[in-house]
């Protein structure tokens, strides 16, 4: 039988607040040793209280913008009770009952929509580490401010949930409300897939899959679990509704034992942090702050950049930011050596975070169009631009240094001809090309290249070569 | 209150108090006595006062504090058994402004375990006795502070108020408490038991006292979202004309009820008017409370689970059991029976019924008292229903116990503050104490009016 | 309402006790008496009342967003818990 699937996911987005939702404490735990970013608010020791950070809110209100949603005035924290280490309050504080984002919308790459349910605010769990007879708990991770962003279940194939999360993840970090490091899970992905029959009114039995990381694992787990659904349903068998984990491995999912069907979490408002009730002035404001998003760069950049260069560039924000700041007559041009050369090299991590100014990057795009510097020289100097030791002292000095400008005056370019066209070794090449024989011109240009120590410019060579022969 | 000078030292005021202390040890006044943390802090305010350097406004006080104040004075355990061994690293945003004022901590004091109680019998240290009669209770949950400024051992002592604790031990012992507007006093760094009703306050002999110590520690506390910015400083006092008393808290054949009309009587041949007041939505302000305490109950003390700090079950071979005995061990009958019915008010199919219903029922309690205040500037009526009752009597029926914070708790969940002034005695010689009620932030006006009433 | 003894358990696992025969016999008798108690409040009619959960006039309040040293180190903190293990507190098993 055919079956159509439908999928719905919920994304957890870890915020790139400077301290943790309600704590003044370091919020980037990369690379830190374990329990280095605890308050005792954190450690919930007794007599603690939550010290709300207006930036998460802030961040949330961009966010939410990003995705085209209502941002609501009025919203609440509730505690979510369960027992478990990680959890060191015993308590989730989230504002899954009212949230401050509300519906909105993001677009795929396919011109779909996806709807967005509601999107809310709440700190993140600690870590357990597993061992033979024990387990260690480190709570580095306790309240950083994390979004949860939920979707209606609109997509229907694996590639639409890979699209989905791609396009949500350039979002929330052209937004710059996280690091978008998926490989420390700054953002995660719970995934529900169902199916039935086509033509079926009612949706199937969903099966959750928790905690994915990387597009790519979104993708096979929604493939894996479309199998896995219309196996069973086609042998008669049932779906049952559970949390199912994801193997990359394997490229499967698996049951997890759930003890938890029907977990009562025991919501109950939190009297430790104030209302929230925002002033439609505030909201204002902060969405004023929302930078450009992909499609406003798209929709700028269209036939001025070739799309798939821009498709390339749309997961790097850095780096359009900076186009958008420059002249669009230098912008084809700059793209493309951001998308051919910056990210070729192996350092391009790094340099996406120190970028040249707009201004070293359109005089260069500048030295290019006037043939001033070779495609090759204007890749050179370039990458000279993230050297260290040449930062800051201009382009045009970093390609005299270099001795890579062209020399396009005209009536030097003629004398060097005619000192390469008085040399005897060049004869045979002069009467061969008058004789028609078309290619020798590039062994002149060649010679002519050799005796201006390369700084001529190869085409206007040409130009007088060809007037001279005539 | 008696400040350390230059006769009489803080070393002189410190060792009495601790005498005093130990003369008075049968009552179980105390969990934790700070001999050698007091003497040393009261010869570094000596040392200040003989160099004629500025001390603090209550230099060389020697206070008493109750055992749920966090301070790395000794443990800090709410005199429950789960939090046994916890000496807290951090201390508590009151705590800290005492001391800065020169007060000095001789001793924690012992209360029902997590405040939750109204006899002081609750506690893992068994119970404290009352100071005018010792087969009686000293009430709760404040009891240890209560008897120990009752018996003059200390000048002040801090207690918490979340449906009485602070009132009505001091109603049972002849002091004054005050519980004040919520949000006065920062309660950072004191065990949570109900967030949304817990007020910190003090027990004193005398309305100064108080008000001196609401001063030190009233104010905005950025490590308490909740605290209002310092109103009680600025406050201009009012001066009262109307009394209100409320119809809905008649005692049929109580001393308490006749010490009540007398003090009215004299309210006016002072001139005052006395205003009768219909508050019928206060009747069910009990039931209101035990719901919503109980659900902040068991919120809040989810996270004494044996694994981050305090008493750790030696029953702990797996995770699920180290949680589930370190919490039956560690937890006492009434708080266990707290968190169960917190868990029922908020469980999914009784939510609504209970805890919602709950705090709708709070919205009309808070317009009683509104319309009420349009109709007098304070409110006269007794603490609790009775005075001090007998040791053991209503440990093992938890209703009749929770029927004596029946005129405490309204305050609480209207959160305007209310002062237990000492107003007479019964003809067995117990303390008998009315309550002061007064509309949000009018705490100093609140006290000021009290000497009226002496 | 009759609370059973299904229901004293759920309330005890929710509440994460375990509880001994005899807990569960008393604790089954209080809180059918609490809950009797508290049931009163059906009797007043709460039709136009919003629910109150704070009783302070403040919204909108929170920090900024600054790194700032706290009240207790991860030495002190760690040094509560009964068990440590390379910086982490360290428990049993999960079954």
């Amino acid at each position: 039988m055919k079956y159509i699937p439908t999928i719905g996911i919920e994304c957890h987005v870890q915020l790139r607040t400077k301290t943790k939702l309600f704590s003044e404490v370091d919020n980037d735990a990369r690379g830190k040793e374990p329990n280095s970013c605890v308050s005792p608010v954190d450690y919930a020791l007794p007599g603690m209280l939550p010290r709300l950070n207006g930036e998460a809110i802030r961040l949330a209100i961009l966010a939410g913008r990003a995705m085209n949603c209502e941002i609501n005035a009025s919203s609440r924290f509730d505690r979510k009770h369960y027992f478990y280490p990680d959890s060191p309050k015993g308590y989730q504080i989230t504002q899954f009952y009212h949230p401050i984002i509300g519906e909105g919308w993001v677009e795929l790459p396919s011109g779909e929509r996806v709807r967005i349910e509601h999107a809310h605010l709440e700190g993140d769990a600690g870590k357990l580490t597993h061992f033979d007879s024990y387990s260690l708990v480190d709570l580095n991770r306790v309240d950083t401010p994390l979004i949860e962003i939920v979707s209606m279940p609109d997509m229907h194939s694996a590639k639409d949930a890979h699209d989905y999360c791609k396009a949500l993840w350039r979002l929330m970090c052209f937004a710059g409300v996280t690091y978008g490091d998926l490989y420390n899970g700054n953002m995660r992905f719970d995934v529900n897939v169902s199916i039935a029959p086509e033509g079926s009114k009612e949706l199937g039995k969903r099966a959750e899959v928790k905690n994915l990381n990387s597009f790519r694992s979104v993708e096979r787990a929604v493939e894996y679990e479309i199998k896995r659904q219309s196996k069973l349903l086609d042998a008669g068998e049932k779906v049952i509704q559970e949390t199912r984990g994801w193997n990359d491995a394997t490229g499967e999912t698996t049951g997890q034992r759930s003890k938890e069907e029907a977990k009562d979490y025991r919501y109950m408002p939190e009297p430790d942090l104030p209302p929230i009730n925002l002033s439609q002035e505030f909201i204002d404001a902060e969405s004023a702050k929302l930078p450009m998003m992909p499609s406003n760069y798209r929709k700028k950049f269209a036939g001025i950049i070739a799309d798939d260069t821009l498709e390339v560039l749309l997961d790097y924000p850095s780096l359009m930011s900076k186009l958008g700041e420059i002249d669009a007559k230098y912008a084809k041009n700059i793209s493309n050596l951001f998308a051919s050369v910056l990210l070729a090299e192996e350092k391009s991590a790094e340099y996406l975070n120190d970028l040249p100014t707009a201004a070293e990057l359109s005089e260069l795009a500048e030295m290019n169009d006037k043939k001033e510097l070779s495609s090759t020289a204007t890749k050179e100097v370039f990458l000279r631009l993230f050297d260290p030791q040449m930062k800051g002292r201009g382009v045009k000095n970093i390609a005299k240094e270099l001795g890579l400008v062209q020399e396009n005056d005209l009536g030097a370019l003629e004398a060097i001809v005619d000192t390469v066209l008085a040399k005897p070794e060049t004869k045979k090449a002069q009467d061969d090309f008058r004789a028609g024989e078309e290619k020798v011109i590039g062994f002149l240009v060649g010679q002519v290249m050799k005796e201006s120590h390369g700084k001529a410019n190869p085409s206007a060579v040409q130009e007088i070569l060809r007037k001279k022969l005539k | 209150m008696k400040t350390a000078n230059k006769t009489v030292t803080a070393t002189r005021l410190v060792k009495d108090a601790l005498e005093k202390a130990k003369h008075f040890e049968d009552y179980n006044i105390f969990t934790f006595i700070n001999e050698e943390g007091a003497l040393k802090k009261a010869a570094e305010i000596d040392a200040k006062i003989a160099r004629g350097e500025k001390v603090g406004r209550l230099a060389g006080v020697p206070y008493a504090l109750k055992d749920n104040f966090l301070s790395p004075e000794g443990e800090t355990t709410a005199s429950a058994h789960i939090l046994e061994g916890f000496t807290s690293p951090v201390t508590a945003t009151a705590v800290e402004k005492l001391e800065a004022e020169g007060a000095i901590m001789i001793g924690r004091t012992n209360m029902d375990a997590f405040a939750h109680g109204s006899s002081t019998e609750s506690s893992y240290f068994g119970p404290t006795l009352n100071a005018y009669d010792k087969e009686r209770v000293a009430g709760g949950s404040s009891g240890g502070s209560a008897v120990a400024v009752a018996l003059d051992i200390v000048e002040f002592a801090t207690g918490t108020d979340t449906g009485g604790s602070i009132r009505q031990p001091a109603s049972f012992n002849g002091v004054y408490g005050l519980k004040p507007t919520y949000g006065c006093v920062s309660r950072y760094g004191v065990v949570a038991m109900a967030s949304s009703t817990d007020c910190i306050g003090f027990f004193t002999k005398t309305p100064d006292d108080m008000s001196l110590l609401m001063s030190v520690a009233s104010g905005q506390d950025p490590k308490d979202l909740t605290t209002l910015p310092d109103y009680y400083n600025d406050s201009e006092i009012k001066k009262a004309k109307k009394i209100g008393i409320i119809k809905d808290f008649y005692l049929k054949d109580s001393e308490i009820q006749k010490c009540l009309e007398h003090k009215c009587e004299e309210l006016e041949k002072k001139g005052y008017e006395i205003v009768e007041l219909e508050m019928p939505a206060l009747k069910y302000a009990l039931a209101a409370y035990y719901i919503i305490v109980p659900a902040e109950i068991a919120s809040n003390l989810s996270r004494y689970d044996g694994v981050r700090y305090g008493f750790r079950s030696e029953k702990s071979d797996n995770l699920d059991d180290l949680y589930k005995n370190t919490r039956s061990e560690g937890f006492m009958p009434e708080n266990k029976r707290r968190i169960m019915i917190g868990n029922f008010v908020l469980s999914s199919g009784f939510y609504d019924a209970y805890f919602l219903k709950a705090a709708k029922a709070r919205t009309l309690i808070v317009k009683e008292y509104e319309e009420a205040f349009k109709k007098c500037d304070f409110i006269l009526t007794p603490v609790a229903p009775n005075p001090a009752f007998k040791l053991g009597e209503k440990v093992n029926d938890p209703v009749s116990m929770y029927l004596e914070d029946v005129m405490s708790v309204p305050l609480n969940l209207a959160g305007v503050p209310g002062l237990a002034i000492p107003a007479g005695e019964t003809s067995n010689g117990l303390p008998i104490g009315l309550q002061l009620v007064g509309p949000r932030r009018s705490d100093k006006s609140l006290i000021e009016f009290s000497k009226e009433l002496m | 309402m009759e609370i059973k003894r299904e229901d004293i358990l759920h309330l005890s696992d929710l509440s994460d006790f375990s509880l001994s025969e005899e807990e569960i016999e008393k604790l089954g008798g209080d809180l059918e008496g609490i809950i009797k108690y508290i049931s009163q409040l059906d009797e007043l009619n709460t039709d136009n009342a919003e629910p109150t959960y704070q009783v302070f006039e403040m919204e909108n309040v929170w920090r900024e967003d600054e790194i700032l040293p706290q009240d207790a180190t991860r030495e002190q903190l760690l040094a509560l818990t009964k068990e440590e293990k390379d910086n982490q507190i360290k428990v049993p098993k999960v079954l």
